[in-house]
């Protein structure tokens, strides 16, 4: 700690202006060069120059900046540097207002004390009161322990703000350094994590206080790097592979998001024509109905641009969700991948089907939802893991949800799950079937065993009279026809034709309004 | 001429003997296996014939599967297009006593040239020269160790069997002799269950040219020049081009006379390539000959501007040859690209997948043999050959550059292939010098990329390419976000030019992009050069971009990758990143990203068969050993240790089937190094 830094009271010679201009400039210095160049060793930037990279240039007005502790005892009396360890304010990304807090490492550790606890609410306060998103970049050893409870309260003052702006501003968090204890779960309760690579982790109890408990020897970057939490629990939305990268990747993500519940989502101009039809989507669904394919395919192909931008890509990686734009229009997709097993449903998939669904509710940006769906994961792991309450959440979100929605079934839509995935019974909009879909209760082969039980017993030859049962079932009920005669599938469409279906389906919904009964709110199933 | 014709093969080829059926109202009757009946040749053909399973030798492969379709489907010959039946003897005969006209030479002729020990017999009969060696197959290493010295090293060990350059060997001194023997004993005995090795004298840098030569059934015999295809992968041809560099009128004269006085000798009739190789004294030597149609006709027709199908076709069919060797004659240049489903950077390993994204490359002097489309599914059963693409000009320079606009042009997604390997070799300044030999890929690439760095010029085009795709998509992001903004920060003034700084494996460079008034139109700087730059309306879902750079049209594949840019250009591939100026400053303290340790399975590089393991648990091996080989696409490929190690548990046995990926075998102690 320099203590040349620390003490900013004494009585200035100069003018005023010269007072500000020299007050102005410890505190844009934070802790000091020597450990600025030390962050910049671990390939870390200050919290000033994240603010940088993240913010249209000139656009930071800070907020609090000669804010300090009032603490008594510990030596902290003799050490109140400027800020107290985070820079908080506002600006714009492109163009667009912004509220952001930005812990600093180089002071006190990015600890957090009550001072630093009360600058991060007051910005949250204005976020939510002039509905703009939250940023929130944490790089902090944790609690201050000096401060005691009065930091706890610090952190509960934050989650509780957290809370209350859950569904009325978005809220983004970079996790750029150390992220421990009950610190996590501020992170947790907003609406995105993004994590960088062999710099940042997030674990409520460390590598050692594991070790003493449990025994298991374990790594910071195993127990919660940013690989960890992007692959392995979900927690991390994205792992990106550098603070530059971590930052541009926010900016990117806010220009699909409206800057409140308020608002619709954002419109951007595009060279993509509307009604672009592409004859290679009529070849990429297998004839093989067993056969995988990658659904990025099929987003890729359809949307603007070919650009998607993907949440969770390495975490259950059966069901693929992100941002995209049809039309310029923002829109959420959701999607089975029949090319991670099978594309089937189990828990994670539900799990980080729903949240996503329901961020994308809360904040009116429309559904796609491109179906192509075997079932739920059988057995006893998925059982006892409970995935009817998990599952019950991916259902619940779809049927909770009033922006737009609408459902291109690609292949298979069996079962409940194909009740699940946005169908016309739980108020799809817009619901189409290529014309490879199958919707049926379950694939062929299983209903025939069940249906034809006694028939194939009995006969000569069993194997070729399931054979002839199952060909007969599959002529019959795998299509999407039986569903349309009935209305639950709105058109049988040529892949070809999705994009312009598709965008034709967004327009026709611009305006839809639709409500769920008054409540104080639902009890989703956790 | 027939009415009616089954070709007896797939992809490429079939829908090659298609083309010119049709265009002599020739019906003709497809052939398909499991996995093929969606294929392009079976939509293009008139009819079509369900064969069996997918691997070849339960559809492509059973004769009497084929003779009987041609016999119900009523048609008068078979055309077996190259590899398969194609050079079968037996199957010529089938086809003949079944009263079906079998479009390729005789069954004789091609038993004694199909043989490398009997067409050498003939060749040395009839006088033309062979490498020097022993035309006898070796008995033991005994003789071979005596016939060794007689010959000299380095030498080269063959197999009488098959072709390709399988199971070939090359021996540097006599110390490897033993085990190089055995080696190739070994494997020719597995696959052709032949163990016949004979030897020859190892020619260093020799260039491949090969003779076409076609021949009627009323003993008139022409050759329609040469063809250079001395770029070989793996014993296999990439780039061929026809005329060669390298021959002058007189050698070509002799070489040709030569090809077609062992043809007349061997009874030859229909289309047929004699194959050379010539050393850097321009001696020649006769290496083998094909008794079918090469995959590089192609460039033979367009020199010449025959239909060697269409001559195929009128030959078998008893017509004299229309035309006589003194009205053949080679006008300008043509070159063929093979392009195939393998990965350049994995030692050319087979790749298989579905293809997603397909667009050919057009254009007046292009011309695309393929047999593939989207949707296509690659699998470990066939040939990895997916297309050819063949340009002309009225030089070689001219052809060299279509076809690198074409290879530019040219979009497989899905599964990872040579196209870029491919454009890499022709733009490559010893192919621009036509400095070639069979060694052309071992001199000048390493793991598939060219040990010369990339031309400056090059990578400044492609800079201009992603950085006019990014700076278009971020002006558009920002300028339709307009009616959200807030006026903090500044009044936002329309600057007069936005400054970048790219990053990419080959340097850091800095652009400069200015408006002109015209919003197809861009002043563009980059590092102090200047660029007039016009680019088309932007249309990324393409993932292709075609931009005048100072007046000259050049095609780029682009795509984001996240927000980077990934590009290829003249067979450069690289993932740029893009950054204002302030973002660059920061970036710069971004660390590169730490590799992962090292994996402690061993897995398999492609989908295949195991055909043989050679360690087994408890075996000490060396980095670059072999472990195990694996068969796919009809070529064997030995997985070599990626570490020094003892072996713990062997996952892979003989006869296994394995997928990319696999576990193979897993080393018993963790890698130390990263």
């Amino acid at each position: 700690m320099t203590t040349s830094t620390t003490q900013g009271s004494e009585p200035s010679s100069k003018s005023p202006l010269d007072d500000l201009e020299r007050r102005r400039a410890e505190a844009q210095l934070g802790g000091g060069e020597t450990r600025i160049a030390r962050q910049h060793e671990k390939g870390k930037l200050t919290a000033r120059e994240r603010l940088d990279l993240l913010l249209d240039k000139g656009s930071f007005q800070e907020l609090g900046a000669f804010v300090r502790h009032q603490v008594k005892g510990f030596g902290l009396e003799n050490n109140r540097p400027y800020g107290d360890g985070v820079v908080t304010g506002f600006g714009t990304i492109d163009g667009r207002l912004m509220y952001v807090f930005s812990q600093d490492f180089t002071v006190f550790g990015g600890s957090l004390g009550l001072a630093h606890a009360e600058k991060i609410v007051k910005v949250m306060q204005l976020a939510l009161e002039n509905g703009a998103p939250i940023i929130g970049l944490n790089d902090s050893g944790g609690a201050r322990i000096q401060e005691g409870v009065a930091s706890l309260g610090g952190y509960a003052d934050i989650f509780l703000q957290n809370t209350l702006a859950s569904g009325v501003v978005p809220q983004i968090s970079a996790v750029m350094g150390p992220c421990a204890g009950g610190a996590v779960y501020s992170p947790a309760i907003t609406d995105f994590v993004f994590m960088v690579k062999n710099t940042s982790y997030m674990f409520v109890t460390g590598p050692n206080v594991v070790k003493t408990v449990t025994n298991e020897v374990v790594t910071q970057e195993e127990l919660g790097g940013a690989d960890t939490h992007a692959s392995k629990s979900g927690v991390a939305h994205l792992a990106t592979a550098n603070e530059a990268d971590c930052l541009l990747k926010i900016r990117e993500l806010l220009s699909y998001l409206p800057s409140n519940c308020e608002d619709p989502a954002p419109l951007a101009q595009t060279g993509d024509p509307i009604d672009r039809a592409d004859s290679e989507l009529n070849s990429i669904v297998p004839e093989n109905p067993n056969k995988p394919y990658d659904i990025h395919d099929v987003i890729e192909r359809v949307v603007d641009d070919g650009k998607f931008f993907e949440i969770h890509p390495d975490y259950a990686a059966n069901i693929v969700v992100g941002f995209a734009r049809l039309g310029g229009r923002s829109v959420g997709i959701v999607a089975n991948q029949p090319a991670v097993l099978a594309g089937v449903l189990d828990i994670d998939a539900s799990v980080k089907g729903a949240r996503f669904v329901r961020f994308c509710d809360a904040f009116n940006i429309p559904l796609v939802v491109f179906e192509d769906v075997p079932g739920f994961l059988p057995g006893t792991d998925q059982e006892w893991r409970g995935i009817i309450r998990h599952g019950a959440k991916l259902l619940y979100a779809f049927c909770e949800a009033t922006v737009p929605k609408m459902t291109v079934i690609t292949r298979k839509a069996y079962g409940g799950a194909y009740d699940v995935m946005n169908s016309k019974h739980i108020r799809g909009d817009l619901n189409l079937a290529w014309p490879t879909a199958e919707i049926a209760v379950m694939g062929p082969k299983g209903a025939v065993e069940i249906i034809y039980k006694r028939q194939i017993a009995d006969a000569d030859d069993p194997a070729a009279t399931e054979e002839r049962f199952i060909e007969q079932y599959r002529e019959k009920f795998a299509n999407p026809y039986i569903a349309a005669e009935r209305g639950y599938v709105d058109d049988v469409i040529k892949p070809s034709e999705t994009r312009r279906v598709l965008i034709r389906g967004l327009e026709m919904l611009r305006n839809k309004v639709a409500s769920n009964p008054r409540k104080k709110h639902g009890n989703v199933p956790l | 001429m027939f009415d009616k014709i089954l070709i007896a093969n797939r992809g490429e080829i079939a829908l090659r003997v298609i083309r010119t059926c049709r265009k002599l109202g020739v019906g003709t009757v497809a052939v398909y296996s499991d996995v093929d009946f969606r294929s392009p040749h079976v939509r293009e053909a008139d009819e079509a014939v369900y064969l069996g399973p997918a691997p070849a030798s339960q559809s492509y492969l059973v004769k009497e599967k084929i003779i009987e379709a041609t016999l119900s489907r009523n048609c008068q010959a078979i055309h077996p297009g190259y590899g398969f039946l194609s050079e079968n003897a037996e199957f010529a005969r089938l086809a003949t006593n079944a009263g079906i006209v079998f479009i390729g030479p005789p069954a004789e002729a091609i038993a004694t040239l199909g043989d490398k020990m009997a067409s050498k017999a003939l060749a040395l009969r009839v006088g033309v020269p062979v490498v020097p060696g022993h035309h006898e197959p070796l008995s033991d290493l005994e003789e071979a160790r005596s016939v060794a010295e007689q010959i000299g090293y380095p030498l080269l060990l063959k197999p009488a069997a098959g072709g390709g350059g399988r199971g070939m060997r090359i021996v540097n001194d006599a110390e490897e002799l033993p085990t190089a023997l055995v080696a190739c004993q070994d494997e020719t005995r597995k696959s052709f269950a032949d163990d016949r090795i004979f030897i020859e004298r190892f020619v260093a840098r020799p260039r491949h040219i090969e003779i076409q030569i076609i021949a009627d059934q009323h003993g008139n015999v022409l050759f329609l020049g040469e063809r250079e295809c001395s770029v070989q992968r793996r014993y296999q041809k990439v780039i061929e081009e026809c005329p060669s560099v390298s021959l002058d009128d007189g050698l070509r004269q002799e070489m040709g006379q030569i090809a077609c006085t062992l043809s007349r000798e061997a009874g030859y009739t229909n289309a047929g390539t004699v194959e050379f190789i010539l050393d850097e004294d321009r001696r020649f030597y006769f290496l083998e000959m094909n008794t079918r149609l090469q995959v590089e006709h192609t460039v033979t027709e367009w020199v010449t501007g025959v239909d060697l199908v269409e001559l195929q076709l009128r030959v078998a069919n008893g017509e004299s040859l229309p035309l006589k060797q003194k009205d053949v004659r080679l006008q300008g240049w043509a070159i063929e690209a093979r392009i195939c489903a393998e990965d350049p950077s994995r030692d050319f390993f087979p790749t298989t997948g579905m293809i997603t994204r397909y667009a050919l490359p057009k254009g007046r002097n292009i011309r695309v043999d393929d047999g593939v489309a989207a949707g296509s599914v690659i699998t470990i059963h066939y040939d990895s050959l997916l297309a050819k693409v063949i340009a002309y000009g009225e030089n070689r320079e001219q052809a060299r550059e279509s076809l690198i606009q074409a290879l530019n042009g040219y979009h497989i997604a899905g599964i990872t292939t040579n196209i870029d390997f491919a454009n890499s070799i022709v733009a490559h300044p010893a192919f621009v010098e036509g400095d070639l030999s069979t060694l052309f890929i071992e001199e000048y690439f390493e793991d598939g990329i060219p040990k010369e760095p990339p031309l400056r010029e090059h990578l400044h085009y492609m800079v201009l390419a992603v950085t006019t795709i990014y700076h278009f998509r971020q002006s558009l992001v920002r300028d339709s976000l307009k009616p959200m903004a807030t006026q903090v920060g500044g009044k936002p003034v329309a600057r007069a030019y936005y400054d970048y700084v790219i990053q990419v494996s080959d340097g850091v460079f800095h652009a400069r992009v200015e408006g002109t008034g015209d919003p197809q139109k861009w002043r563009m700087r980059v590092d102090g050069t200047e660029y007039e730059v016009v680019t088309p309306p932007f249309e990324f879902y393409r993932r292709r971009l075609k931009l005048k750079i100072n007046g000259r049209y050049h095609m780029f594949r682009a795509r984001y990758q996240e927000h980077h840019i990934q590009a290829a250009y003249c067979g450069i591939v690289r993932t740029f990143e893009i950054y204002a100026p302030r973002e660059w400053e920061l970036a710069a303290h971004m660390p590169p990203l730490k590799k992962k340790a090292e994996e402690n399975v061993l897995r398999c590089p492609m989908p295949g068969l195991v055909v043989a393991v050679n360690v087994e648990e408890g075996s000490y091996v060396r980095r670059g050993q072999e472990l195990v080989r694996i068969e796919s696409m009809k070529m064997e490929s030995a997985v070599a240790a990626p570490r020094e190690g003892l072996v713990g548990k062997v996952s892979a046995s003989p006869g296994k089937t394995v997928e990319t990926g696999d576990p193979l075998l897993e080393f018993a102690e963790p890698s130390c190094g990263g």
